[in-house]
């Protein structure tokens, strides 16, 4: 008996075929990404928030298909989408300013010294030991909306959706250099924010 | 980070774990950290913040809306 493998449709084969209006097309993309996507937006706007994001990302992705000429990933295009419906979202929601995370960046002594022992300095990488999995959940989200829109983007893309600092660039439409700094950052701000939920603040 | 200052290196940090710095630096920043306890305190904490971000933040999709969202795009594109 002869076993014929069986090929999925590429992402960019889906989109042309949807794009001359085969809904089955669109819905295999919307199945193959959807949870992607809501992951996404979960972080970048909140779970609350995240299934109005799916859809504005899912609807938009429909309307703008006919106009994708391949010219970047069509991952890197959705995640584009999915990326500016979520700051649209955060933007035209009333909230308070995030309280500035920037008291938790690392100081140093007059001898530029890290300030705190080798023990607070390490504590959060020993979180899943010191701390309850639901409080630092809570606690991680807290920490993600009170990051500035800028350094939240890039993080979320390059370091929690793993997605290449290239590829990140493109989405974002930045140099690759401004996304490691801007990520950087993000890193030394909750860095310093988990050692001080987890207990090693210096 | 220079001979002696862990300060120095904290904006190279970024750059030197993605190896773009000449080697010179990476010297440099490798000599520091291998006599500076904060400093290898503080780069593994450094490291571990995108894993402990990500596994927190991991929200699988309800199945709720995965069907929702399919019923509210087949009305949008009236089919």
């Amino acid at each position: 008996m002869t076993v014929v493998p069986t090929l999925e449709p590429s992402d960019e084969a889906l989109a042309s075929r949807a794009a001359a209006g085969d809904d089955h097309a669109f819905e295999t993309i919307v199945r193959r990404y959807q949870a992607r996507v809501y992951r996404l937006a979960s972080r970048l706007t909140s779970e609350t928030d995240a299934p109005d994001v799916l859809q504005d990302t899912f609807l938009q992705v429909h309307r703008h298909l006919p106009a994708f000429r391949g010219d970047s990933r069509f991952g890197t295009w959705l995640y584009r989408i999915a990326t500016n419906a979520g700051l649209m979202h955060r933007r035209t929601r009333a909230r308070r300013p995030a309280e500035s995370l920037d008291a938790f960046l690392p100081t140093f002594d007059a001898t530029g010294t890290h300030c705190g022992t080798p023990e607070q300095l390490r504590v959060v990488s020993e979180a899943d030991e010191r701390i309850d999995r639901q409080v630092l959940a809570g606690k991680a989200r807290d920490g993600l909306a009170r990051l500035p829109d800028l350094y939240r983007e890039a993080f979320v893309l390059r370091d929690l959706e793993e997605i290449p600092t290239a590829e990140v660039a493109e989405v974002l439409g930045i140099e690759p250099a401004a996304v490691r700094q801007r990520v950087h950052r993000a890193r030394l701000l909750l860095r310093g924010y988990l050692q001080d939920v987890i207990g090693g603040r210096s | 980070m220079t001979e002696t200052a862990c300060v120095s290196g904290l904006e190279l940090l970024v750059d030197y774990l993605e190896g773009l710095l000449p080697a010179p630096t990476v010297a440099a920043i490798e000599g520091h950290v291998a006599g500076c306890q904060r400093c290898q305190a503080f780069i593994a904490s450094y490291n571990a913040t995108p894993r402990i971000m990500r596994e927190a933040t991991d929200t699988p999709l309800p199945a709720t809306v995965q069907t929702s969202l399919i019923d509210w795009l087949r009305k949008k594109r009236g089919t």
